[in-house]
């Protein structure tokens, strides 16, 4: 009887356990994923599947000119762009790569050496909507993706390194909003008497992350320098002689940038590492901290941080954060040698392996035309690369009073990308490694050992085949 | 197996019971076979044929994108030429001894205090607490201690302001790093020597301390001449365990410092990681990966050597 | 008066120095205690803040306002409720799948005897030498020729058969008397009977220590949910938090931190009702 019993319980079970597996069979394969299997462009974000959704309404646009395209957003999260490429590298391998990626200048040339394929053509072929996108957008960001002669990504957004200031610290200390043209001994003065006057609590004057954006080099560029050595490949010709010709900021402008060599023992490399080193013995800065930064918003509105350097982007993430436009404002970063700004740019990358590179460069077109940036950023939270975007009604309402900054950063100062061989990944880690050693040294000469450290593991980041 | 297959077709009159039996055997091994195909098939196909893989890859160059290129050792001469590699590994090895003597040393101690003379209900709730940690994941726990830690706004460095102690880059610094990522580890993992502690000194006989007590040996003597010797057979599995789980230490660094400052929490499986899916580069992945796993082998070997000479069996 | 008396008799039952150890222990035990449930406390008592208030220009070990906003933010900004199916999912098959296998293997292992089951159980034991990590690259490859890249069953499958579940079993199974199954065949029952009406109910404790086991490591587990996993809509609760950890400094700490004390709910009730199950196993176990 009992055996009975209990074989009636075990037959229930079984068949809620059967029935139970079959209803979630989709979950566990991964079917229920909308579009996963089916024939459509799929087009790799970085982002949280909330970015993927705020693409409806592009892909919705897109769909009603190319009915016959279907568009799948795959949204993958990542805290930066090396956690994104490496999700992007495991696809390749799994076998499944995406047709489009967006790809920031960390990763343009490890793409644009394996992984992408040129858009020359389709470039040239398109070349009257081409112009107007061109005609709007400065020359130093398409140059930025350019590798060897070959144009494979159209940036759609970019963000250079401005200062960020907390207008209310800064008046504390008794201080306005520097000039334009402020000096490295401007910061420094200005960063001690933020400090002074910040009285006890946590306060740091200068926050700053470790990573290749933002991290050491706006402070190497102002410098006329970088820790790698910068040369530009020869070619492009094609693209500036159609499209730029009367443009003077495209004068002498390349095939795309080389970094192939490691410049860590330079003497301007140097001096700027001094830079960081008296805000860090000072304590007017951070020694910098690792990883994304999340900690950031709350700490720089709540007051805890006076400066840091951040570009259009972080507008969003401050409004959400509940800092008005006037509680904070930007500049420049200061002179040393130069004022020559860093930036990074991102836009999509047409992958080499996709048999759908026809409807992939409509895809970019697409979202390179005014319609297409517009519902791609409807708010503030990056700098769209056309120029006649980065307006009042983009930047008006959440944003600091000088947001026109933003853009002429690019239009007024000499720039570069940030420096991002195929190699990025281990370029990165070598420098990040080294960095923290150097800018909390004691001494010169332990400053200096710190650099060889850098110079010999860049050597042997370079040497890795790509 | 074969036994059984000899059995004649008989007419004795024992032939019926024998003819159950083979029965009873050929069932027997029907279920056997039926029964081991999940565990067995499935550990071949997931750790045996992946284990040769490695072996194999390890000997390669391959990024999925071109087709593997045979480079006979050169990925090994690579790893040992390369200093990331080689910090990695000690950085492991020194996580393992620390972690290990800490995490060990913590649970017996805490272990041989929540199991002596103590009020029921007390003891109980210790237990609890001390085990509490061990049901946490990783990733949640380096989550939660990266903002207790922060240098500039975590809440352990303002209550050491208060006490006069300047803030310290917990994360921000080499050494800093290395003390986070041990303590992280140690806090989340000794609840389960705890466990395994616990039921060792559980079945010491009170007996025993009583009568060490008549003889005048009372607490440290106690510990060290009874309880050490009689707890060593726990002593060891807890050790080997702690060893295996430390020498694949992941997920901690990973979320707390991804390896840096430096190379400074880097670790052998974190190399392994970057290698193969940052990098591309399998062959390389794979032969760090072997290189660990003799380290493990090694280990385990020379433990269980250690363990005849110093181990107490009653 | 009757202080004082009590006071004597409490001396004269126990001499002061035993006392004064005994609650030096107590203090000693109780603040160990506190490191150890502290930094959850704190984590706890976070989360309950607005998400814009948190970590704020000082710390506070008292929110001042409690409010839930934190984790309603969560639930925003991240499918938590995916999140937590999907780590639901691979948790439970993970669990009844290596209970299954490793109850049928143990017992093979332990009660029927065959030519080379001792060689054979020496492999099986020696898989769990090599680490997971150090096979994870050809295992993606078969998962990618299985057609299961990117999928939660590739989490699944490769985690059901398990040794140290098998070698757990197999003691457990051991511990029981084989005259139970011979009196079972007297009765006239077959193997398969012997195990299913027999051996196998009385094998639920063991049972619940494989359960347990493989629901804290799978619920918790980080690794190989990273390496294996792409789309968000697969990821598991481990890998939601540490990613949502945001891009470029957005995101709040008590964000964050409201995820994190919800992915140790389900950990929380292992731990009331599963607590005493593996404590008893466990030590069992390492004694056999």
């Amino acid at each position: 009887m009992t055996d009975i019993s209990r074989r009636a319980v075990l037959g229930v079970v079984g068949v809620g356990a059967v029935a139970g597996l079959t209803a979630s069979w989709p979950r566990l394969t991964g079917s229920d994923i909308p579009g996963r299997g089916t024939d459509a462009l799929n087009v790799a974000i970085l982002g949280t599947s909330q970015d993927a959704a705020s693409r409806a309404g592009l892909v919705q646009a897109f769909n009603a000119k190319f009915p016959h395209i279907p568009v799948r957003i795959l949204a993958i999260q990542g805290a930066d762009w090396s956690d994104f490429f490496a999700k992007i590298l495991t696809m390749v391998a799994a076998g499944t790569p995406p047709d489009v990626v967006v790809v920031a200048t960390e990763g343009a040339q490890l793409f644009a050496d394996r992984l992408a394929a040129p858009l020359d053509d389709y470039v040239t072929k398109d070349a009257e909507a081409m112009s107007d996108y061109f005609s709007d957008v400065h020359p130093a960001l398409i140059e930025s993706f350019m590798y060897k002669g070959h144009l494979f990504q159209l940036p759609i957004d970019f963000n250079a390194a401005n200062m960020y200031f907390n207008l209310g610290t800064l008046s504390k200390a008794g201080l306005e909003l520097p000039s334009s043209t402020w000096t490295v001994d401007d910061f420094l003065s200005t960063a001690r008497a933020m400090k002074k006057s910040s009285g006890g609590g946590p306060f740091v004057s200068y926050y700053w992350t470790n990573r290749l954006w933002g991290g050491v080099v706006p402070w190497l560029y102002i410098n006329n320098t970088s820790f790698l050595t910068e040369e530009k490949s020869p070619g492009g010709d094609w693209l500036w002689n159609r499209f730029y010709a009367g443009d003077p900021a495209a004068k002498g402008r390349s095939g795309g940038y080389l970094w192939e060599h490691s410049n860590a023992l330079a003497a301007p490399v140097e001096e700027s590492f001094d830079v960081l080193r008296t805000i860090v013995r000072e304590g007017l800065g951070t020694s910098p901290a690792q990883g994304g930064g999340n900690q950031l918003v709350a700490q720089f509105a709540g007051g805890s941080i006076g400066m840091t350097p951040a570009g259009g982007y972080w507008v969003e993430g401050l409004s959400e954060a509940g800092m008005a436009g006037k509680e904070y404002d930007v500049q420049f970063f200061p002179k040393m040698q130069s004022q020559k700004a860093q930036f990074g740019s991102s836009g999509y990358a047409i992958m080499k392996t996709s048999k759908r590179k026809d409807d992939a460069w409509e895809w970019v077109k697409f979202c390179v035309s005014r319609e297409g940036m517009k519902l791609a950023f409807p708010t503030p939270n990056t700098t769209p690369t056309r120029r006649s975007m980065c307006n009042e009604a983009l930047f008006g309402a959440k944003g600091p009073a000088h947001w026109k900054v933003f853009y002429d950063t690019l239009d007024t100062l000499p720039s570069a990308p940030i420096p991002a061989p195929p190699q990025q990944a281990a370029v990165e880690t070598a420098l990040i490694k080294n960095v923290s050693g150097a800018v909390t040294a004691g001494s010169r000469s332990a400053m200096q050992s710190n650099l060889r450290a850098l110079d010999r593991d860049l050597t042997q980041a370079l040497k890795i085949q790509a | 197996m074969t036994t059984v297959t000899k059995t004649p077709q008989a007419t004795e009159p024992a032939s019926a019971s024998r003819d159950t039996a083979a029965r009873t055997r050929r069932s027997e091994r029907r279920l056997a076979l039926v029964f081991l195909i999940p565990t067995v098939g499935g550990l071949a196909l997931f750790t045996f044929i992946p284990i040769v893989g490695s072996l194999v890859l390890a000997f390669f160059k391959w990024d999925v994108i071109s087709s593997p290129k045979f480079v006979g050792l050169s990925n090994f001469i690579d790893i040992v030429a390369d200093g990331t590699v080689r910090r990695s590994f000690l950085n492991t090895i020194l996580f393992v001894v620390t972690t290990v003597i800490l995490q060990l040393s913590v649970a017996l101690g805490l272990a041989a205090l929540v199991q002596s003379k103590l009020p029921g209900w007390l003891r109980s709730i210790f237990r609890s607490v001390f085990f509490f940690p061990l049901i946490l994941s990783a990733a949640s726990v380096s989550i939660m201690m990266s903002y207790l830690f922060n240098q500039q706004f975590g809440l352990v460095n303002w209550l050491l302001g208060h006490i006069g102690i300047p803030a310290v880059p917990w994360l921000n610094s080499g050494p800093g790093a290395i003390v986070m990522v041990i303590l992280v580890y140690v806090w989340q993992n000794f609840g389960f020597s705890f466990l395994l502690f616990l039921g060792g000194l559980a079945s010491i006989p009170r007996e025993v301390y009583e009568a060490a007590a008549i003889d005048g040996a009372s607490g440290w003597r106690q510990f060290s001449r009874i309880t050490l010797p009689l707890v060593s057979p726990t002593i060891l599995v807890a050790s080997v365990m702690a060893i295996i789980a430390s020498l694949q230490i992941f997920d901690q660094p990973y979320v707390l410092t991804r390896g840096g400052p430096g190379d400074s929490t880097r670790t052998a499986v974190m190399v392994i990681y970057e290698s193969a899916f940052q990098q591309l580069q399998f062959g390389r992945a794979s032969a760090i990966g072997l290189v660990l796993t003799v380290l493990i082998m090694l280990v385990t070997a020379v433990q269980f050597r250690l363990s005849r000479r110093f181990v107490f069996y009653s | 008066m009757t202080t004082n008396t009590l006071v004597a008799q409490q001396r004269s039952k126990r001499p002061l120095s035993a006392r004064l150890a005994s609650t030096s222990k107590i203090v000693f035990l109780a603040i160990a205690a506190l490191f150890t449930l502290g930094p959850v406390v704190w984590t706890i008592l976070t989360s309950l803040q607005p998400p814009t208030e948190s970590l704020g220009a000082t710390p506070s070990l008292i929110p001042k306002d409690l409010s839930f906003e934190s984790y309603k933010a969560v639930f925003q900004q991240v499918d938590m409720v995916l999140l937590i199916v999907n780590s639901a999912l691979v948790t439970l098959l993970c669990a009844v799948g290596q209970m299954i296998t490793a109850a049928m293997a143990g017992y093979v292992f332990a009660k029927i005897e065959f030519r080379g089951r001792g060689l054979l159980f020496g492999l099986v034991l020696a898989t769990m030498m090599v680490p997971m990590q150090v096979t994870i690259v050809p295992v993606f490859m078969l998962i990618r020729g299985m057609g299961l890249s990117d999928t939660l069953l590739a989490l699944i499958l490769p985690a059901i058969p398990t040794a140290f579940g098998t070698f757990l079993m197999r003691q457990y199974f051991l511990g029981l008397p084989d005259e139970l199954g011979e009196a079972a065949a007297i009765d006239g029952a077959g193997p398969w009977r012997t195990f299913f009406s027999v051996y196998a109910p009385l094998a639920t404790p063991g049972l619940a220590i494989v359960g347990i086991l493989a629901f804290n490591y799978h619920w918790n587990e980080f690794f190989r949910p990273l390496i294996m996993l792409i789309s968000e809509k697969n990821y598991t609760l481990p890998l939601g938090l540490v990613t949502l950890q945001g891009n470029k400094g957005t995101g709040s700490v008590a964000t964050i931190l409201a995820g994190v004390v919800i992915s140790m709910i389900p950990a929380l009730f292992v731990f009331i009702f599963g607590q005493r199950t593996l404590r008893e196993g466990l030590t069992a176990g390492s004694h056999r």
